[in-house]
């Protein structure tokens, strides 16, 4: 809302400079945004609040300059010179919808000449950014942003019978408004009608029959109250935005009306017209004043102050408000019908404390009580997680929420996406229901630019339908690794990354969270290419996949090397119990340790060999691992080189080699039987 | 016989001996052609031996030669395995101390992650704990509830993104307090961090999607001079003890009354009257807040006549943005990797 300094004096004596001026008024809530100084005149663009429509006229705002100065506002008298015809001889008012329009009136200026404006009433159009059209629109322009109330002047003599009927639109209706625009009427919406037609749009926009032409003679000035919602709806409705329909909706001064009319009726005659007698003022059912209790300890209980009575009483009275003292230390404060915003004891409390200045209220750092914070398991599992594969050498990325449905597509999960009612854009059009699709957008981005390997995870919420119009909203993770691993120094080519980095971060996330030992299943998705994905299982239920994403999905981001890629479903996974967390001694007696190298047909995955080996029952073999696997120069076709290391322990006494060798033997004898495996030669070898 | 058993367990004495002292890819290739060289290993030269082994011992002299050959093929094998993955500069040791370190690439956290991080680490401090709540809300969470009726102007700052029926796209994260004020008695003390969504034209300093932290204290005998205490304190711990610090009076439907809070411009101290940050009035605004409104906690079931609190919110992109001078709040969501991992050295 523009202000001129200029039209502020009308009203209020204001004597501070500019800076002054700007800094107190940002003091008390009402903020410039921008001052400019327009020949002499101080221009402040303020800063407006949807539930102070008291503010979005000059007079509000030197209302409020007044509290703050501790300054009277100034009366102005807005003399009419009268026809002897009375109003209500020549027009008739009659609203058929009181609770859409609680309050009606109007009068007729006769023998208007329409024309320029004055130069004064010029100026203060301009200093608002606004364009003089002639001297009675100008005037309706003028008592709107002088008091906040919106009126309409309409040319008397295209009121069909001088009949103004308030109603709702009869389903059909049409109007052609000021700027030509057919509009299309519903039947909850309320119009201005003559006898036969709505004539104008209530609160929103004149139409452009009724409108005031070079010979328009006669003028109908109305100045009225409608209901905000009633007139929000309307203006969304029909998509348009007047500076009416902008304060109707936030609640225009129910009591001003007559005064405005009586305004405009000044100003019109003051330019050659005489209005008619008396003004039809349609207020069937005036509402009674609100009042609110005020307590003068509430204050200090809210402020954390103790604001001296006399100030409150001060403030509030140059605000408007009629203070009566109800007993010690307490008023029933009576609402003045400007301020639609207050109707509480903290909205009144609000006043004094933007008065009385926020920065003389004291600073005290809120007390920590007893209770301490309460865990957060969630978080702290997610924590745990990002440290982990940060870690492994995993970059966080955070991606947007929204997806293009399209790629969505490509990911062909089966999840049906969440779709959003006023997209930005068709391409962020639906909720992603994986993290893929922007892992894979972060591989294209960075790729083009130059990187010669991306290894990134995220942590976010994915959404999608499910039956009976329900929607799931799951926490996932999800990682992504293509191109060349970062190098370690010298010596250490950079190797492209594999399928082993992916599978080695979701193993190690699982270990640190306890939520193992996993189980990995080769079983299709369809976002992975086939027989090259893995289900990831905990306790059997399968609460991911990872493997190669399938080219053509990665081809949709238009990245073209392999890349690798896991979805964990964490909100199913932390529902899920994990391992519990048991100390266990340090062994005391040593362990002996033997690496058995042997060639198995390649046709045995090394799982069967893992399987295979956990199966055994050896009390002995504390535990084992694959220390070696190669194919080369001295391997023959078809078959592969293993090495595993067995980790022997008894736990009361050392060991003797000779029962270790037995056991190794057994061992050898069992995975003979089972996998086939042929003992490579001098290739049992010991490391105590 | 007996002497070439004798040569073969010599040579693998000191082949074993040979084979530990195999530090480089250079010795493993002169221990291959000393041993296993087509013309004078020592190998291949038992094998020469065994012509002049009589015919009866020559069966099992065979397979001792064979058994060596294979054992020596195997560990060969097995020490170029680990030298590939031994850098040579490392393992000629002490040959030049000035070459680079060995060091392996450790991830880099988000730096929104580390913003929101070290956010929750000074309320943590002061007893806050923290909340969180579904990204996809009612219209009753994320407006009714918190003082918003429906058709009024004030939800117009709040753009929303709506999904179908009442259901949208939370705006703030307003509507976790909400929830934990529904299932939990004051005191009340906690933080919810999140994203938001509103249904904004992208430009440097706004996107349809971004971070932010809200807090919420309600207790007994809470009052404005607690909010500006504690946001103080927090504003301090984030940018410097000597930060200045303004609140003005504002408007938000969920608090009563309601503050916006500044702090001085980091870039220009109020100096440049062109200043991007600030527009030369000196002050950056950084957050909003209030007392929470009566009708808030009525709604909740909370007595507002018992109990009372304040809450504040706050952008957590266009906060790290102003703390670091990014111009553009895009760069958090291009997630390039050259401007990522700038920020897990801070
Ligand atoms: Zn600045």
């Amino acid at each position: 809302m523009k202000i001129s300094l200029d039209w502020i004096r009308e009203y209020v004596a204001v004597d501070l400079s500019p800076q002054e001026l700007v800094d107190r008024l940002t003091m008390i809530g009402l903020v410039p945004e921008t001052v400019e100084d327009k020949g002499g005149d101080l221009i402040l663009d303020l800063e407006t609040y949807a539930n102070r429509p008291d503010t979005l006229g000059h007079l509000g705002v030197a209302r409020e300059i007044g509290a703050m100065l501790a300054r009277p506002l100034l009366e102005r008298d807005w003399p009419v010179a009268e026809l002897g015809e009375a109003t209500a001889d020549i027009a008739d008012v009659q609203i058929t919808a009181e609770a859409l329009c609680p309050r009606y009136c109007g009068l007729v200026v006769r023998g208007v000449k329409v024309g320029p404006s004055p130069d004064w009433l010029v100026r203060r159009l301009e200093a608002m950014g606004l364009r003089p059209v002639n001297n009675v629109v100008d005037v309706s322009n003028y008592v709107l942003f002088a008091t906040g109330q919106p009126i309409h002047t309409f040319d008397f003599g295209r009121i069909g019978g001088g009949r103004i009927v308030v109603r709702k639109a009869k389903r059909g209706e049409t109007l052609v408004d000021l700027d030509g625009r057919t509009l299309e009427l519903a039947p909850d919406m309320l119009v201005i009608a003559d006898e036969s037609r709505p004539v104008a749009l209530a609160g929103v926009i004149g139409g452009q029959a009724s409108g005031i032409t070079a010979s328009t003679r006669d003028v109908f000035i109305e100045s009225a109250n409608f209901d905000p919602v009633g007139i929000r709806k309307t203006a969304k409705t029909l998509g348009l935005q007047t500076d009416a329909a902008y304060r109707f909706e936030r609640g225009a001064d129910i009591g001003f009306a007559p005064k405005a009319a009586v305004m405009a009726a000044s100003l019109l005659t003051a330019m050659g017209g005489q209005a008619s007698r008396g003004l039809i003022d349609r207020f069937p059912k005036p509402p009674k004043p609100r009042t609110v209790r005020l307590r003068l300890r509430r204050i200090a209980e809210l402020l954390g102050v103790a604001v001296p009575e006399d100030f409150v009483v001060e403030v509030l009275g140059r605000l408007g408000f009629r203070l009566e003292a109800s007993h010690h230390g307490a008023w029933r404060v009576e609402v003045p019908a400007f301020r639609v915003d207050i109707s509480r004891e903290a909205d009144l409390i609000e006043e004094v404390a933007r008065f009385y200045g926020y920065d003389r209220i004291p600073s005290v750092v809120t007390p920590v009580d007893s209770f301490a914070p309460a865990a957060n398991r969630k978080l702290d599992r997610l924590a745990r997680i990002r440290g982990t594969l940060l870690g492994q050498g995993l970059d966080e990325v955070i991606n947007w929420s929204f997806a293009d449905p399209e790629r969505e597509a490509a990911a062909a999960n089966g999840k049906t996406p969440v779709d959003i009612q006023n997209p930005i854009s068709t391409r962020a059009s639906v909720l992603r229901t994986t993290l893929l699709t922007g892992l894979l957008e972060n591989a294209a981005w960075n790729l083009n630019r130059g990187l010669d390997g991306l290894h990134v995870f995220e942590t976010g919420n994915v959404f999608h339908w499910i039956e009976d119009g329900k929607h799931c909203e799951d926490l996932h993770l999800g990682l992504l690794s293509t191109g060349l691993l970062p190098a370690a120094g010298l010596g250490t080519a950079a190797a492209e990354t594999d399928f082993s980095v992916i599978k080695g971060a979701v193993e190690a996330v699982l270990e640190a969270l306890r939520y193992d030992p996993a189980g990995f299943e080769p079983r299709d998705h369809p976002s992975f290419e086939p027989g090259r994905a893995l289900a990831v299982l905990y306790k059997g239920q399968e609460i991911g996949t990872l493997g190669q994403l399938r080219r053509d999905f990665a081809a949709v981001a238009s990245v073209d090397r392999a890349v690798y890629a896991a979805e964990i479903d964490l909100a199913a996974l932390f529902e899920k119990t994990p391992r519990p967390f048991q100390y266990a001694p340090v062994p005391k007696l040593p362990g002996v340790v033997r690496d058995l190298s042997f060639l198995v047909d390649t046709s045995h995955a090394y799982g069967e060999v893992a399987q295979a080996l956990g199966r055994l029952n050896q009390p002995l073999l504390e535990g084992f691992e694959l220390v070696d696997r190669f194919t080369g120069k001295s391997v023959p076709e078809g078959r592969v080189s293993l090495t595993v290391r067995l980790r022997f322990r008894h736990p009361q006494r050392t060991l003797v080699a000779e029962e270790v060798d037995r056991v190794v033997q057994e061992v050898v004898g069992q995975l003979r039987s089972a996998l086939d495996i042929q003992l490579r030669e001098g290739s049992i070898d010991s490391r105590a | 016989m007996a002497n070439l058993k004798e040569r073969i367990d010599a040579v693998r004495k000191e082949f074993d001996e040979a084979a530990r002292r195999a530090a480089d890819a250079k010795s493993l290739e002169e221990l291959r052609t000393a041993y296993l060289g087509r013309k004078r290993g020592h190998v291949t030269l038992l094998f020469e031996d065994l012509k002049s082994v009589p015919a009866e011992e020559k069966r099992e002299a065979g397979r001792l030669v064979n058994e060596l050959k294979q054992s020596v093929t195997v560990r060969l094998d097995a020490i170029e395995g680990q030298l590939s993955s031994v850098p040579p500069a490392v393992s000629a040791a002490g040959t030049d101390l000035t070459l680079p370190g060995r060091k392996r690439y450790v991830g880099r956290p988000h730096p929104l992650t580390l913003f929101e991080e070290e956010i929750e680490r000074i309320f943590l401090g002061m007893g806050f704990s923290i909340e969180e709540g579904p990204e996809i809300e009612t219209d009753y969470y994320n407006f009714e509830a918190l003082n918003f009726p429906p058709h009024h102007p004030a939800r117009d700052k709040w753009d929303t993104l709506f999904i179908k029926g009442d259901l949208l796209l939370r705006t703030h994260t307003s509507p976790v307090q909400v929830r934990v004020m529904e299932r939990s008695k004051p005191p009340i003390r906690i933080i919810c961090p999140g994203r938001v969504f509103r249904r904004e034209t992208p430009d440097p300093t706004h996107l349809p999607m971004f971070m932010q932290v809200e807090g919420l204290v309600i207790d007994e005998g809470v009052t404005f001079a607690h909010l500006k205490g504690t946001l103080e304190y927090f504003l301090r711990a984030l940018f410097g003890e000597k930060i200045k610090v303004r609140f003005r009076p504002s408007f938000f439907p969920f608090t009563e009354p309601s503050a916006e809070v500044d702090i001085e411009c980091l870039v220009c101290s109020g100096k440049d009257p062109a200043c991007r940050v600030c527009g030369g009035t000196g002050w950056k605004e950084i957050l909003g807040s209030g007392m929470v409104d009566p009708q808030v906690l009525k709604n909740v079931n909370i007595d507002p006549e018992k109990y009372s609190g304040w809450a504040f919110g706050l952008g957590i992109d266009r906060t790290a943005m102003f703390a670091y001078g990014i111009p553009e709040m895009r760069y958090f969501y291009e997630n390039d990797l050259r401007f990522l991992r700038q920020f897990g050295t801070k």
